[in-house]
This record gives structure tokens, sequence and C-alpha cells, in this order.
């Protein structure tokens, strides 16, 4: 057997690792383990230099396994991979320790988590001593795939794949396609007609030969990798077997609903209505309280479920604008209606908001401000004597005054928030949720559309609220990811799946009940368990119920993850004497 | 009395912690017992011929060509004794479950010195002892003082004392085994690596086991033999009984499960296996047809003593090696990182 020589690097990663961790001691320290050759620290592990160094170290000292210690593997442990391959190592020998998120932001006593961020690295040093080389294994593409949402992400990104000869499928869990796009009359800032760009768009999509439409249709489970997935999907009674590559989920978000907000009076005070009732009416072309009236004072109540520990913490984005935007289409339906803004910070980021805010600004509109985070404007009804239906109370932030607005119609500026089955739908593709139910892209700055899912992109709303043309790019993001894939004809997929040792499986076949994607059968001639490397995900759940321990989950080997254990634990004890 | 004949090869026999068990299928070799002594001089064998541990200390370094030790590492004398044969013995054999892995003696790993005295000398039903005299190391008496081995806290393997290059597994060991492996050694034949297991198969006892295997094994209630009505055909897993087949080394020829019993485990794992125990579990829980944490542990809760049935040989050679003693922390912790 080859010589184990090993390089250990610990990452500052700025001041993040290296204001709680004692960076320069755990590379001392560990040194001095069995089989390490070098120990370095370095500012940041990811860039270009840091990269080189490793490289540098691979050829100058004849390292044959590195371990980085810095952020999470989900960020870097490709690029890290990638590294030692340049290198000319197999990107199997590489192991990481997460001393940033598991242990620099969650700690706030030096001492301590240094000694954690040695126990850490001294399991993954034990560990990488167990590592093998993997050899890369690469599929075929399907180059059809599944858009899963029918709003203006899922239409652009299905019309995109289309154009360019492929086969798309578009399932919407509605009858209608169009999403929340369609449910509204103008876009912000330019107050474009929303109506007139999504028509012309699902006009196309249902006349697209390359197009397959399943309205009224949920996906239920999906099976297989990227480029090779399948999903039955039920329509009408029948059903379908897919066939497709890659996924994009472009799932959207819903509204908000108020009526939890006591202040507001949702669903008690007839003229109190959301945003979404509000486009509805302008749809319809009326602007009329409940009573058939034209209003004379109309109040828009901003960040309502959005910004606010009971609801939720984020911003909805889109509200600010489409305030305004109210505002402007108030101002020429009614000329002389008292228009109040009840906001609590304006927003008005992007190409065009400021100036639309500005220009709404100079229409006699009233912008008040009030504290979102504890004290709520209160909506009641005005007094039989008053000109007015409801009375609004509200402290005024900036001139410090308790003050009354008068109010025929409020419009309650919903925040957006997931779909009530985008959990269902997060494990039936396999993706992961943030804290709020967003689905989580794989890397919020360097990857954001993609999933850390191979072959599942999220597109829109459903990542986060955004406004329309972010969602288009995201989608066309998506799409030229995808068509990368579809052009290459090929992909590398994981090359960690289960294997079973023929010379030692006994037959007992307690994998092949357990597999959870049927990728084990029986060989009845040699009496052996059989792996259909291509099925198999890696779960690991077949290795772990091998008794005989014929299975092997390849890169986490009973081996591998013993004497890590046995490396936290060696520097872990030290800990429990603090 | 040492035979000096030349080609003869000398051959010890120890027992440990034992109960004499190994000794015997040394002897249950029958009249092939007369091969060996035809080709070994039995230098020490304590079950059957008066030598004394004088007679060892007194042989030079590596003069033993084999010694089979048996038992597991129980107490001062038992290790004494092992360091003693390692530096007698050219080649050292763990032989049978308990030198091997720990064995029976190796399940008393789940208590300590203390609960075991405790039990032994003062609350066992047949005991009257108000004095609550224990077994002491030295005690004064008229005549002077009186020596006995110190009885330790845990049972430990033979290789967990001293370096071994063999093992062969089994309780005890079968004679035919034996037999075999003795004569691989007198025919000068190339051994196998150091540290191999040797007299027993790769494989699991399943490779040789009779009954039919099918991809039922999800079970809603274990069940002890006797509560089961078996049909003398059916996996004995897939009819509720914990059978150790499947993480246990073949080489026995099935016995326990030809006499319609569980395999116990006594030859320990395959080589793939490092803990059989934990890997026994870890298979018992995957076929375990539930899917709620409380329904799952009313399930769990039918396997009676599951720490004695999955590791009923290895404790010892298993990672958890035994109970933890809260007073014993900081020794726990000295040995570990050891």
């Amino acid at each position: 057997m080859e010589e184990i020589r090993i390089g250990v690097y610990i990452c500052w990663c700025g001041t993040n690792i290296a204001k709680m961790v004692d960076v320069e001691d755990v590379a001392r320290e560990l040194s001095e383990m069995p089989d390490v050759v070098i120990a370095k620290d370095y500012k940041y592990m990811c860039s270009d230099p840091g990269q080189d160094l490793i490289i540098k170290d691979i050829k100058k000292h004849n390292l044959n396994r590195i371990v980085v210690s810095a952020c999470s593997p989900r960020i870097h442990e490709l690029t890290f991979r990638r590294t030692l391959e340049n290198a000319g190592l197999n990107p199997y020998m590489f192991q990481m320790a997460n001393i940033r998120e598991q242990v620099s932001w969650v700690h706030d006593d030096r001492i301590k988590a240094t000694k954690k961020a040695k126990a850490l690295v001294a399991a993954a040093i034990n560990r990488i001593k167990w590592h093998e080389s993997l050899d890369k294994r690469t599929v075929s593409i399907n180059p059809s795939t599944l858009v899963i949402g029918g709003g203006i992400a899922g239409i652009t990104a299905a019309l995109e794949l289309a154009d360019t000869g492929s086969q798309v499928f578009l399932v919407e869990k509605e009858r209608k396609l169009g999403g929340n796009m369609a449910k509204i009359d103008l876009t912000f800032p330019y107050l474009n007609s929303a109506q007139q760009i999504i028509n012309e768009k699902i006009d196309r999509i249902e006349h697209h030969p390359n197009i397959r439409i399943f309205r009224n249709t949920v996906i239920d489970e999906i099976f297989g990798y990227i480029g090779n997935f399948n999903s039955t999907i039920g329509q009408n009674g029948t059903e379908a077997e897919l066939k497709f590559g890659n996924i994009i989920v472009a799932t959207g978000l819903k509204s908000f609903d108020p009526s939890g907000i006591k202040n507001y009076g949702y669903g008690k005070l007839p003229d109190v209505i959301t945003s979404l009732e509000f486009e509805q009416m302008l749809l319809n072309g009326k602007i009329l309280t409940k009573e058939g009236k034209e209003p004379a004072n109309v109040a828009i109540i901003h960040c309502v479920g959005s910004r606010n520990s009971d609801e939720h913490e984020y911003c909805s984005r889109t509200c600010c604008m489409s305030a305004l935007k109210y505002a402007n289409q108030l101002r020429s339906a009614i000329p002389e209606v008292n228009i109040y803004q009840a906001y609590a910070d304006m927003r008005a980021f992007g190409k065009g908001c400021e100036e639309l805010y500005c220009s709404t600004s100079r229409k006699d509109v009233m912008f008040l401000m009030f504290d979102q985070q504890k004290d709520l404007p209160v909506i009641m009804e005005a007094k039989a004597d008053d000109s007015c239906k409801m009375v609004i109370e509200m402290n005024e932030k900036l001139s410090g005054e308790r003050i009354e607005i008068p109010a025929d119609l409020v419009i309650l500026m919903v925040g957006l928030e997931a779909q009530d089955d985008a959990k269902e739908l997060a494990r039936s593709v396999g993706i992961s949720m943030c804290g709020n139910s967003f689905f989580m892209e794989k890397h919020p700055k360097l990857d954001p559309v993609a999933t850390t899912t191979s072959g599942v992109y999220v597109v829109g709303n459903c990542q986060a609220p955004k406004e329309i043309p972010d969602a288009i790019s995201q989608a066309k993001a998506a799409t030229a990811r995808i068509m990368a894939t579809i052009k290459q004809g090929e992909v590398e997929v994981e090359v960690i799946t289960a294997e079973v040792n023929e010379d030692i499986c006994c037959g007992c076949k307690t994998c092949i009940q357990v597999c959870p994607y049927t990728a084990i059968t029986f060989d009845e001639n040699n009496s052996v368990s059989v792996v259909n490397e291509a099925i198999c995900k890696g779960c690991g759940t077949c290795g772990s119920a091998c008794p005989t321990g014929a299975i092997r989950s390849r890169h986490f080997t009973d081996n591998q993850i013993l004497s890590q254990i046995k490396g936290l634990m060696s520097k872990s004890l030290e800990l429990n004497e603090l | 009395m040492a035979n000096k004949e030349k080609n003869k090869i000398k051959l010890a026999i120890y027992w440990g912690a034992a109960c004499g068990g190994c000794c015997v299928s040394v002897l249950d070799v029958h009249e092939k017992l007369f091969d060996i002594v035809a080709a070994a001089d039995l230098v020490f064998w304590p079950i059957a011929l008066d030598f004394k541990y004088k007679d060892v200390e007194d042989m030079p370094d590596k003069d033993i060509d084999v010694t089979l030790f048996n038992g597991a590492v129980r107490n001062s004398e038992n290790e004494h004794m092992a360091h003693l044969l390692r530096k007698k013995s050219k080649l050292l054999v763990a032989y049978g479950s308990c030198a091997h892995m720990g064995g029976i003696p190796g399940l008393a790993n789940f208590s300590n010195r203390q609960e075991i005295f405790e039990r032994v000398y003062e609350t066992t039903e047949s005991t009257v002892n108000p004095e609550k005299i224990t077994p002491q190391t030295k005690s004064k008496v008229a005549e002077g003082e009186l020596s006995l081995p110190e009885f330790y806290n845990d049972v430990r393997t033979l290789n967990q004392v001293v370096e071994v290059d063999y093992y062969i597994p089994g309780c005890p060991p079968q004679s035919e085994r034996l037999l075999e492996v003795f004569a691989a050694i007198v025919s000068g034949a190339e051994l196998p690596p150091k540290g191999s297991v040797i007299g027993a198969l790769d494989k699991s006892q399943c490779d040789e086991c009779p009954r039919e295997k099918t991809e039922n094994k999800l079970l809603k209630k274990f069940k002890r033999p006797f509560e089961i009505e078996d049909d003398g055909k059916t996996c004995l897993l897939e009819q509720g009984v914990i059978c150790l087949g499947p993480a246990t080394r073949g080489g026995c020829g099935v016995r326990c499960i030809e006499g319609n019993a569980p395999c116990r485990g006594c030859y320990g794992p395959p080589t793939s296996i490092p803990d059989p125990g934990a890997k026994m579990m870890s298979a018992i829980a995957t076929i375990i047809d539930e899917n709620e944490p409380d329904a799952i542990k009313k399930v769990i809760e039918t396997i009676e003593d599951p720490a004695g049935t999955i590791y009923r040989f290895s404790v010892p050679q298993s990672i958890i090696r035994r109970k933890i003693m809260p007073q014993e922390k900081k020794k726990e912790e000295a040995v570990l990182q050891s």
C-alpha cells in the first residue's frame, strides 16, 4: 500500500473563522498527527492563491490526501475536489471539515471553539486515511424537461427550452395558466399591461408543438437522477409516464392571508381588501366600495404580513412598488380621490423604481409612516356623522403625532409566502427548503438557480419573492444551464453509490426489501444481490441494513465513518475536561 | 521431559478466563490426538499435563512454536500468562471466542468489579456473608501475606493485552478446523497474513445455511425460539427470531441452525464488519416494519436482552467495549485515549 501523505489546510475565511478559532494553533497541533506531512493556515483557501497553495504542496511534498478545514462542504467541496483534479489527484482523496457553520458561527468561546475545530479536523484526518479513489461516471441526458408551475417563470422557461427544439412537459396545479401575473392589471414601474404580456405567452405555449401541458395536475413522485428522471402523472383519469432529463421548479408564491391581523379587521370590515382583490377590481375596470360607490378616500397599508416577527420576517419585495402603482391607477381613475400611503419604509430599489416613487409623490399622495414592529395602524368603522366609512388611527412616525386617516376603501399590501404544498413538492423533487419555506438554491451568490440535487433548478418566486424581470432572468438562466447539459449529451453524476462484494454476500436478501429506489435485484444463479448503479442514489440504507458487511456505501464505508468518530472522540474528550 | 526429537514442533495450550470447553475441543479430536502428539511436543497444557508456570518462565524466548491461548483476560494472572506466553512463543493463536472477542465472560463488561463482587459474594440467594468478605489481592494471615490475582474491572480480549498472530474462532472451535490449522502449520505451508482469522470462512453463516431465505424480512415483533412454531425450513430471522447468522462467519457447519437454534455469533463477524453487534442492530433496525417512533420502540422492546443478544460473544472486542460506569469515567478516558 502506498504511503499515506496528508496535507491539512485551515482556512481563516477572512475573520469569519479566524475571529473565533485560533487557526494557527489548530494547524500547529494537527501537524503532529500521524501521516500529516504538512498543516497550514491561510486567509481564504477557496481563493485562487489558496487553491494554488494546495496544488504546489501536492507536487512539492508528494501529498496524496488533502483535508481542508473551512466552510460547509455544500459550498466548497466541489471547488476543492477540482483543485485535487488539477493537481493530478483523484478528487475523492479529499475531506472537508466544517469549522465555520459548525464552529465559528455558532460559538462564542474562543478556547472551546478552537478545541472543537481541532476535534473536527482530527476526525477528517482520521477518515481520509480510508479514502479510496473513485472513478467518474457519466450518464446520458434525456433532452426533455419537466417544468413545474405555469406562472411567468415556468412559462418563460418552457418557451425558451421548447424554442430550441427540446420537449417540455409543463405541469400546472390549477386549471388556468399564468400564475400570479395573470391576476394583476398593470406591472410596475412602467405601468404596462400584465395581461398583454402573459396572454401572448400563454397563447404561444398552448400552441407550441414541443410543449405538452398538464393542467389541474400535481406532481406526486419523481424517480431517477439528472438526465434520467421519470414520473407518472395522472390527468383526467389517465396516467402518463414521463421521462425527462432536468426539472425546473417554478411554483411561485401565494398571497398572505391578513385575517389574523386584528388591527386591520380584514374579513370584518367589508371595504378592507387585499392588494390581490384590488387587482381584480382594476381588471374589472371599476374601483368601487361594497356599496357600489366610488371611494372618496383610499388608504393603502404597506407591509401586511411582511417584516414582522409575528408573521414573516422577510421583505416581500414587490409590495412597495405595487402600492405606488395603485396610487397612480387611482389618481387616473378617480382624479379627486384622496390617497394615503401608510408605509413602514419605502423600498424603491431597482430600475425605474425610485423614479416611480418621485413621480407618484408629486401626484398629491399623502405618505405617512408607522412603526411596523410595534405600532401597527388600527382600522375602525367611522362614526355615523363622519363623512367617511372608516377611520385609521396611527402614530405617524415622522411627525410624532397621533393622526386619523379617513378611508372608504383600504388596500392591504399583503406579502408573499410559500405555497401550502411546498414541503411535499420539495420532497418529491428532492430539494431543500429555507426556514421560511422558500426553496433553497445551491449557493446564495454563486449558484442561485441550481439546487443541491443535480438536474433540479428553482426559478421565480418559489426561491424568494421577486419582481417579474428577476423571475424571467432566473428562468432563462436555468434554461441556459439545462441547454448546456443537453448539448453535451451527458453529464457527470455522483459516484457515491452502493456496491455488493459478491464474495461476501450471503444472499440473505435483507437489502432488497429496504431499498427505497428498487435498485437491488437478486441474482439467482450466484445467490447474491446486485445493485443497479444507474438507479442507486447512494442513500446508504442497504449498506447499513446488510448484516454481512457485503454492501459498501462508497465514500461512506464503515471504516471511514468509524475512524472519523474515533478522531472526533480523541479530541472531544479533551473538550469535556474544560 | 521435553522431547528434543527433530522436526517436532513445540505446542502449548493455555486457558485464561475460560470454561474449559476449548481445551476439551482439543481432546475432541479423539484418536487424532495421537497424530498431534506425533508431530508436536505438548510443552505446556495445564488442563491435562502437570507443568508449572516456572517451567514456562525457564524456557528460552520464542522456544514454543505455537501457543493456543483460550479464554479471555479477566485478571492479572491471565494477563501475566499472556505476556509470558507471548514472549516464549513464535506464534500466539487466540483460540476460541473468549480469546478472540471476549466471549461469554466478556458479557461481564455490562457490569464492573464492584457490581460483580456484590452479586457474587453478597446478594446471591445462596450466599451468607454477613462480614461482606470479598477477595483481596493481599491478605495478612498468621503465616504471612497471601496474594490473589487482581480481578480486573473489565474483561479484555487477548489482542487487547498482547500481539496476536492468528485467531481460531468458535465456542468452542470445531475440532476439525483445529486439525486443519494444525496440519497446515506442521506441514510448513505458507501461512496467511498475520492477524488473520483462520479455521473459518470469509462468508457468513447464511451462505451455508440450508433454510429458505426470501425478501420477506419485515417484522413487527421479535420472538424467542420457543415462541415460534418452526417449520424447520424458513429463515429464522424471517420468523422473528434474532439469528446472528448473517453477521457471523461460517465454518462451524451451521451446527446451531441445524439444531433449529438461531446462530449466536460465536465465530465472530466476517472481516468486512468492524463491529458485529452494531452491524446486527443496524440490520435489525432496517427490517422493523413500523415508521412511527413509538411503534418502533415497541417492536424493539420485544427483543429480550438486546445487548446480550447482538454482542453475545463480542462485547470486549466491540467499539463500546463495556457499559460506561460513571465512577470509572476518568479511567475510561485514559483507556480510550491510549
